[in-house]
Parts: structure tokens; C-alpha cells; sequence
């Protein structure tokens, strides 16, 4: 086993409305992007993982194709949200364990495309899929409301951090003109009681890739340049125990995050209060809430004190949380979500992430970031990223 | 006089009972492990505690408690049912064997809260050609 780097990360920007683009066009953009950054050419690469959840079977060869036919071995990865971190794990199993020197990882989708299609889990003849995600995390929030009087005032204080964060990415797909309050997000309308659409995710097409090597390889590529050092990279599906649901959108009990996030913590040889800054699946803003306990950020119970103290904020006094503006601001589209978040912790640990660049107490640059995904409620990837 | 009884399909079979009477009550199609006692719904081969390729078929009576629940703004998979059309309730219940169900609720939102207990019906999503296609839904106990 060896160290493994981010070499270099791209995006093309998400959004609604990419009617136009191909996967095609958008995984070009992202991933010329990931090549120029690392100072390196399509030759340079030695293997490729695509993942994408609504495109049709081999579009991930297909994609891969724009940048050239060199003979490279390509993989699609598919695991539902998950899918652009799942793939970066895999590329990292393989780079890490020294079976290829460098290893291209591309996300796209266009789930506007899917949502036309009608294949969105809301087809009458599946019984199982009866209940949307919105209704599932909405159950969580029901849950948190009995059992620690939440209210939706703290939902919307995370929302409205999230769209603020997400307007000073150019790569976000929503750009909220002037600063979000949390009673807008309170007035947007209801998706699922209590979650209003302005704490859900967007549905949106986009693209976005990473390149990564040996630690080695990014000193010598850049080397005026901090290293981002993949430090931990777990994916964990559930343990069964009680409360599991066997249908409907499959999140059973929220153990698995802690699993997960222990399984990191270890192999990093780091806790939860080293933490710079943190990116979660806030594809509904309940999750974020419960993923400070779960990921051990704070103790059970204390998220909503945090929250009203403005803690994860940037600049907060505990870990700054999606800063980027998360799934909720900056967009969801499905494959390359998870490699979104590796875009904006690799830019923040570098110190280029402009207007929401996070800063240590002592003025400092991040040390460490932690990117977390669910996909499908089933699996959950944590990856740690390490400056050097 | 009783009412002229229409056939009546489930949306999905395998997952619940379409007894003949219309007044009787679905049951849920589950699973008890053989080796470790515990119930699953809907139903499955292996246990997903303890691995035992032996488990039973088992009907399992629609009633619980309710764990979550919460109302959705968005149409009802393709229901003609005028009922769906301004925002439906779905919750978590769970079976006093123990499986944690997701169904549709019947009702209005100020009708229910965690905890309460519940019983499930069965609902017509809309008619097929003179059969009515049903799914379950859970009913507040004493509700109207």
C-alpha cells in the first residue's frame, strides 16, 4: 500500500437545464479540467472509472472515448449517490495497492433526462417504491422533532447556510442573488412536511473528475503546491438490526455512518475534532443535521445548540459544513456528486477556494477535510482528505 | 343489501392479502426466521440477522405503532383517486412482531403523531378496466 494524491480535480458546473450537452460534452469539460490542473495528459493515464447512475449501459466507455482511445482499462462504477465516490474508492483501491500508476475518475449524469424518462421510483406497478426520497428523509425530520423538539427554524438555518455557501461557487447550480434567510427557506413552498423545497436538492445535470497518483508524483508535478493526500477511504453498506426497511427508498437505522465514519477516523489516525471542514449527503437538510452526530462531530442531542450558535458556518467554531453549498445548493445530479465534493476539499486544502476558503483558528490553511455519501440509503462512502 | 363487490387486484402481489370480503382486513405477507424468531415483511429466503436458510411464510396482521410519518406534495404514483390529489401521508409503522412497514396513511395530517396506533386497509389507487388495483394504507385506530 502506498500514499495516494489528488493530482488534479475539474468540473463542469451543475444545473438544470443542460438541454443542449451531451454526457458527453459535460465529462469532456470536467475532465480536461481534472488534466490541466494536475499538468498532465490523457496518456498520462494508466486507468478509468466512470460512474454514472441514469445513462445506459457502456456510455461510460463512450464518454471515456472523447478523451481519446489509448487502450486504458474502464470501469463504470454505479452505487445510486454514492456513484462518484464509490468510484474514487475503487480508483484509489487499485492506484493505492500499486496495480496502475495513475488512475482518471469521471461522474456525470443528467437526471433531468431521467426524471422525463419516468423512471424516477414513482412507477405505479412498484409497490416498494411508493414512498419518494423527500418522504423518507421528511420521516427523519418527523422522527428528530418528537424526540428533540427540532424545529423547522433549524432546518432552515442549515439551508440557508448551504445557498449561501453554494453562492459563491461558480460551480453551483443554484445562485441565490442576495443572502438567503431562513424564513425564505421556511416560505418556499412544502416538497414533504416539514421539509420546504428550499431544503431539498435540486434535480440537475453536470460532470466532474479527479485525477490521482502516488504523493510522489504530485510533489514532482507541482511542486510550489500543498499535497492532498487521500488519507482514508471507507464504503460500508448496512448491519441489519431492528427498524430495518427492506423497502420503499432503503434506509434503515443511521448506524452505518457511524460505522463508517469510525472505520476513517482509524485508518487516518484522526478524530472527528481534527476536522477543518466537512461535506455530507444533504440531499434533504435533516441529513446534515444528524450527520454532525453521527459522524461524532457533536454529541447527540447537541446539534440544534450548534446550529442557533452558527457553529457550521465557515468560519464556525466547529467544522465548516458543505461549503461548497452542498447537495442542496450546489446540486445533486447523481454521478458526479461525490467527486464534486473532492473538487471543492482538494481546493480548500490547497487555499483556492476563493470567497469560501476556510481558514484554521490560528489563520492557517485546512489540514483535513472529510467528504461523506449515501447512496440509495443503503451504502455510505467517507473519504478523508489529508494537506501535506 | 351488501354492495356489489368489485374484483379487486393488488398493485404488486406478493407483498399483501386481498381477502374476498370487502370488509375484512389485508393481511401483510412476511417472514419468520426458523432459527432465531426474527419477522421480516416482505417476505425473504435468508435471515437477515442470523443467515438461516430456514425461515416460514407468514401473514402478519396490518397494525402497529406509528414510528414517523409525514405529508408529500407531489402526486401519488399515477392515482386517478381525487383523494391523492392534494398531498398524501406516508409513515413508517411498526409491527408489534417487530418489521418497521412504509405505507401510504389514510387520513388528515393534524390526525396523526408518533407513536399513535394504526390499522391497514386497503385503498383503491384507481380502476383497471372494471378491477379495482389496491394498495394498503394505515388508518388511525378510532379514526374516521
Amino acid at each position: 500500500m502506498r500514499d495516494v494524491a489528488i493530482l488534479g480535480v475539474g468540473m463542469h458546473p451543475f444545473g438544470a437545464f443542460y438541454s443542449g450537452k451531451t454526457n458527453a460534452e459535460m465529462g469532456l469539460t470536467a475532465g480536461l479540467a481534472a488534466l490541466d490542473d494536475a499538468g498532465m495528459s490523457f496518456a498520462d493515464m494508466k486507468a478509468a472509472y466512470a460512474g454514472h447512475i441514469f445513462a445506459t449501459a457502456m456510455t461510460g466507455v463512450r464518454v471515456m472515448k472523447e478523451f481519446g482511445c489509448t487502450g486504458l482499462p474502464i470501469q463504470r462504477i454505479e452505487n445510486a449517490s454514492a456513484t462518484g465516490s464509490a468510484a474514487l474508492r475503487e480508483a484509489f483501491l487499485a492506484v493505492s495497492a500499486g496495480h496502475y500508476e495513475t488512475a482518471m475518475v469521471l461522474g456525470f449524469d443528467k437526471m433531468t433526462t431521467m426524471i422525463q424518462s419516468g423512471t424516477a421510483g414513482t412507477a405505479p406497478e412498484n409497490m416498494e417504491d411508493s414512498i419518494l426520497p423527500a418522504g423518507f428523509f421528511a420521516m427523519w425530520a418527523t422522527r428528530r422533532m418528537h424526540e428533540r423538539g427540532t424545529k423547522a427554524e433549524h432546518l432552515a438555518k442549515i439551508a440557508a447556510k448551504n445557498w449561501n455557501n453554494g453562492a459563491h461557487n461558480p460551480m453551483a447550480q443554484r445562485q441565490a442573488k442576495e443572502k438567503v434567510t431562513p424564513e425564505k427557506v421556511l416560505n418556499s413552498g412544502m416538497v414533504a412536511w416539514p421539509l420546504t423545497k428550499m431544503m431539498s436538492c435540486p434535480i440537475g445535470d453536470g460532470a466532474a473528475a479527479a485525477i490521482i497518483g502516488p504523493v510522489e508524483l504530485a510533489k514532482k508535478l507541482h511542486p510550489d503546491r500543498p499535497v492532498v493526500k487521500i488519507a482514508a477511504s471507507t464504503l460500508w453498506s448496512e448491519v441489519y438490526e431492528r427498524g430495518h426497511l427492506f423497502q420503499g427508498p432503503v434506509v434503515g437505522p443511521a448506524r452505518m455512518t457511524v460505522d463508517a465514519s469510525n472505520a476513517v477516523y482509524n485508518q487516518a489516525g484522526v478524530g472527528p475534532k481534527d476536522l477543518d471542514l466537512v461535506q455530507v449527503h444533504d440531499a434533504f437538510v435533516i441529513e446534515e443535521l444528524e450527520y454532525y452526530e453521527l459522524l461524532g462531530i457533536c454529541k447527540r442531542g447537541e446539534a440544534e445548540k450548534y446550529i442557533d450558535e452558527g457553529a457550521f458556518e465557515i468560519g464556525g467554531s466547529l467544522p465548516a459544513f458543505s461549503t461548497d453549498g452542498g447537495l442542496i445548493a450546489r446540486g445533486h445530479p447523481g454521478g458526479p456528486t461525490g467527486l464534486a465534493q473532492i473538487w471543492e476539499t482538494t481546493l480548500q486544502l490547497r487555499g483556492e477556494a476563493g470567497k469560501r476558503q476556510v481558514k484554521r483558528k490560528n489563520g492557517e490553511l485546512p489540514r483535513l477535510g472529510l467528504c461523506h455519501m449515501m447512496g440509495g440509503g443503503s451504502v455510505c462512502v467517507i473519504h478523508i482528505l489529508e494537506r501535506n | 343489501m351488501p354492495e356489489q363487490a368489485r374484483p379487486r387486484q393488488p398493485i404488486k402481489p406478493g407483498f399483501f392479502t386481498v381477502p374476498d370480503d370487502p370488509n375484512e382486513a389485508p393481511k401483510l405477507l412476511g417472514t419468520r426466521c426458523d432459527a432465531c424468531g426474527e419477522y421480516f415483511y416482505p417476505r425473504r429466503a435468508v435471515c437477515a440477522k442470523c443467515l438461516s436458510r430456514k425461515t416460514s411464510a407468514v401473514e402478519l396482521e396490518a397494525r402497529g405503532t406509528l414510528y414517523s410519518y409525514t405529508f408529500v406534495h407531489m402526486p401519488l404514483f399515477g392515482s386517478t383517486n381525487m383523494e391523492h390529489a392534494e398531498g398524501y401521508g406516508v409513515g413508517q409503522i411498526d409491527l408489534p412482531e417487530g418489521p418497521r412497514v412504509q405505507a401510504p396513511l389514510a387520513g388528515k395530517q393534524a390526525e396523526f403523531k408518533v407513536g399513535q396506533s394504526l390499522r391497514g386497509e386497503l385503498d383503491v389507487l384507481r380502476d383497471d378496466g372494471g378491477t379495482d388495483i389496491v394498495i394498503v394504507r394505515f388508518r388511525p385506530v378510532g379514526g374516521a
